[in-house]
């Protein structure tokens, strides 16, 4: 699949495999023992989790230390703290997702003043550059993410059908781009739909915005939520309010899959693969401190997952068995047994 | 034979100064907005006007809602002086970049600081109507997300040729010639019609260089002339701390310099620009002379001109060969008028000037060894810090530069708002006729100049 947003500074995406190291790479950092350090929003999530789990298992393979990897528990001020704390610890790179915009940018431009190889997941700080200010980025193609949600919930509107879209309140690289590409994929394929936007500040409300919005918009017939966690807190809000209309989201998360294999109201799911950004990123991170060139943005396609491809695709996702309510409803195993 | 009118005047029939003291008004705000002058103090010292017309100024500027003085500044031995600030919130701006195949997108606000940028992938060979259609929902969208309680106070957009008008003040009043295939399409005045907004249209090379000035290195410079290495190379030139822009909107296009090297004689485009470092990487790439850009091949990735670069920084001898050549070609041009200009700085801009240094290193020497001592004693030669951002930047100072001209700024600044200005309110009547004379044309299936017949009409 292509990529088919462009970066952060409108930069070209280059493909994973550009980033693929070869046995004389992988000699060559064994040989040299890297020092890394992680700084990531949460690692209490799946995606989190999946992505350390890349990380590390292409590390590992490279012999490259992990030194520590650091929980932000998304508060800026902890991101920053970090950082300064880690330069202290002269580590030769340090992977961080920032958790803010103009907030952290200057602690993550004082990590790569010191000489510390910078990469990033998912955003960039406003101000910050490739090349100068960071190595390189390495995030899903959130506007194809934004296109695939699109796609599935066209086919489930009537002509001239009313779309919510739930969009994130704060300022953020790949909620953006998603947002930015349902809009236009609605624009250019689906003209007849009208689309009415309203913004969520937190997980926590964004089902009151669902129903603020149905109220304000009651011909509504369908709703985009930027990603997963979300979505599922306005499926539960609709459900308490008797409403039953189809939403699509991005990410797969657990709750999300098993809403889609048992046709609730999730209707498809755009979702990125964590576990391999995390390989990209490493990879990524160890041709950088081999001297080697990396592209200023790195971008892994999205998955189009329905109720059809569920299973396989939260196995590729998250790289483990998918959950029984979503084997049951895929009529995989029997539900009244337990393997 | 009736009496002119004359302009209303107060009780005791002396005009306020609201009415008489635009150019003054104007002057301190411009010192405010700046940022040369933050105190009253420091106003006085700088407008040269005394005490009372300053503190009078002031309470007019504050009455209108442009200016705000609030915050205690750093004392300097007795009472912490009052800061006087300009409210960039009042109105917000809507930037574009326009090239072959990329819209990027930003809105700032009247300080020129963006608050957000998002780029796209697009086809500028694909009919106008769709390009506009597509950058109005960007717009739209970016006003819903970062200012949907603010006013757009201007618009400005860079387009990838020279924009052979738009002197004209102090509004643009129609859309200037920039691109063969959008000759006659009402780009500009349904922006306006669209938006409320002025609108103006420059040059890639513009923006870019506008942005340098306000917000990279040329920020303390008058005299600055700022090069963009790419497939074609440009320059723009900042003379006593304005754009220069030349008779037809395109100073600047030295990339058709003639040069020569060895025995080859063409453009220095051609001879130095990234087709041909692209062209000569891949042969060193193909025929082994450069590992690392073989290295790159094996890994399936591509060889061009951003690659070369890259290698040329690791140290790559046939790829520093390949930069250095054309390092020597850009700085012998560069030479040549910076003999005649004699700027303070000098930037190199592009994505192979930003990733390595050789490029500039050969532009440095070319330039020191062919100018004269006089030209090179303080001169500064560096590569911009901006990336393409710059771009976008740019065009928000274009705009914020367009308003507060004080040509501009004396005809509106006691409105409080340049939305309010004579001129462009006359400009915005003639921009809704234009606007809905084309879509007439439209709906009676007559093919208007620069519209497709078969597109869809506007949102």
């Amino acid at each position: 699949m292509t990529i088919s947003g462009l970066g952060p500074h409108g930069e070209r995406a280059a493909p994973p495999e550009r980033i693929a190291l070869f046995p004389d790479d992988i000699a060559s950092a064994r040989a040299a023992r890297f020092r890394v350090a992680i700084v990531l929003h949460t690692t209490a999530s799946d995606w989190a989790k999946q992505q350390v789990a890349g990380i590390m298992a292409t590390f590992g393979d490279c012999e490259t230390a992990v030194i520590e990897v650091v929980d932000c528990a998304f508060t800026p001020e902890a991101q920053i703290a970090a950082l300064d704390r880690l330069r202290g610890e002269k580590p030769d790179a340090i992977i961080s997702i920032p958790v803010a915009n103009s907030t952290v940018a200057d602690a993550h431009r004082r990590v790569s003043q010191e000489g510390i190889r910078l990469l990033l997941l998912d955003n960039v700080p406003t101000g910050l550059l490739p090349g100068s200010d960071y190595v390189a980025l390495v995030s899903a193609d959130n506007f194809g993410l934004g296109t695939i949600a699109a796609s599935f919930l066209a086919a489930r509107l009537a002509k001239g059908a009313a779309v919510g879209i739930l969009s994130y309140h704060a300022e953020f690289f790949a909620t953006n781009e998603r947002e930015i590409a349902f809009d236009k994929w609605m624009r250019m394929d689906r003209p007849d739909i009208r689309l009415h936007v309203r913004k969520f500040d937190s997980i926590q409300t964004a089902g009151q915005d669902a129903l603020a919005l149905i109220s304000a918009e009651p011909g509504l017939a369908g709703l985009f939520v930027v990603w997963d966690t979300p979505a599922m807190e306005v499926v539960k809000a609709l459900k308490r309010a008797g409403h039953h209309l189809p939403v699509t989201t991005i990410d797969l998360g657990r709750e999300a899959a098993i809403d889609l294999a048992s046709d609730g109201m999730i209707c498809g799911i755009g979702a990125q693969q964590p576990y391999l950004q995390g390989i990209a990123v490493a990879q990524t991170c160890v041709l950088a401190l081999l001297g080697k060139q990396t592209p200023d943005w790195v971008a892994l396609p999205g998955l189009a997952v329905s109720s059809e491809n569920v299973v396989e695709s939260f196995q590729k996702v998250w790289r483990k068995q998918a959950p029984r309510e979503v084997l049951v409803s895929a009529k995989l195993v029997q539900g009244n047994s337990r393997s | 034979m009736p009496l002119a009118q004359t302009p209303p005047i107060r009780g005791k029939g002396r005009p306020t100064t609201r009415d008489s003291a635009a150019t003054s008004l104007g002057a301190i705000l411009n010192l405010i907005r700046s940022g040369r002058a933050t105190t009253r103090q420091e106003l006085e010292r700088e407008s040269e006007l005394g005490r009372a017309v300053v503190a009078d100024r002031l309470a007019t500027l504050a009455d209108i809602g442009l200016i705000v003085e609030s915050e205690l500044g750093v004392a300097s031995g007795g009472r912490a002086p009052r800061l006087v600030q300009f409210k960039t919130e009042l109105g917000c701006i809507l930037v574009a970049t326009l090239d072959q195949s990329a819209l990027g997108v930003g809105i700032a606000d009247l300080s020129g600081r963006l608050f957000t940028e998002h780029h796209e992938a697009i086809d500028l060979g694909a009919d106008a109507v769709s390009t506009l259609q597509r950058i109005i929902a960007l717009f739209e969208w970016l006003i819903a997300k970062h200012a949907p309680a603010m006013p757009v106070w201007g618009i400005a957009i860079s387009v990838p040729g020279p924009v052979t008008e738009g002197d004209e003040m102090p509004f643009m009043v129609q859309t200037p010639s920039f691109l063969p295939a959008w000759e006659g399409f009402p780009f500009l005045e349904t922006l306006v019609d669209r938006f409320g907004a002025p609108v103006w249209l420059r040059s890639s090379i513009e923006t870019m260089t506008m942005g340098e000035r306000f917000a990279g290195a040329g920020q303390t410079t008058r005299n600055m002339l700022f090069v963009k290495v790419g497939k074609r190379i440009g320059a723009g030139l900042i003379f006593e701390g304005r754009l220069y822009r030349g008779g037809q909107g395109a100073a600047g296009l030295i990339g058709q310099m003639p040069v020569q090297m060895g025995d080859r004689a063409s453009t220095l485009d051609s001879l130095a620009g990234s087709d041909m470092i692209a062209r000569e990487g891949l042969a060193a790439a193909q025929s082994g002379k450069s590992p690392l850009l073989a290295d790159t091949l094996r890994r399936g990735g591509d060889v061009g001109a951003i690659e070369v670069s890259q290698a040329a920084q690791s140290g790559d001898p046939a790829s520093m060969e390949i930069l250095g050549q054309s390092g020597r070609l850009i700085g012998h041009s560069i030479a040549m008028l910076a003999n005649m200009l004699n700027p303070g700085l000098i930037v190199l801009s592009g994505t192979m000037a930003q990733t390595n240094d050789l490029l500039l290193a050969a532009v440095r020497e070319t330039v020191y060894g062919e100018s004269h001592p006089l030209v090179t004693r303080d001169l500064i030669i560096a590569k911009s810090q901006m990336g393409s951002s710059a771009g976008l930047v740019g065009a928000a100072m274009v705009v914020v530069e367009s308003l507060f001209d004080p040509g501009c700024l004396k005809d509106w600044i006691a409105l409080g708002t340049p939305l309010a200005h004579p001129m462009f309110l006359s400009l915005q009547m003639a921009c809704a006729a234009r606007s809905d004379g084309i879509t007439a044309l439209q709906d009676q299936g007559v093919n208007a100049p620069g519209f497709p017949s078969t597109s869809r009409s506007l949102p």
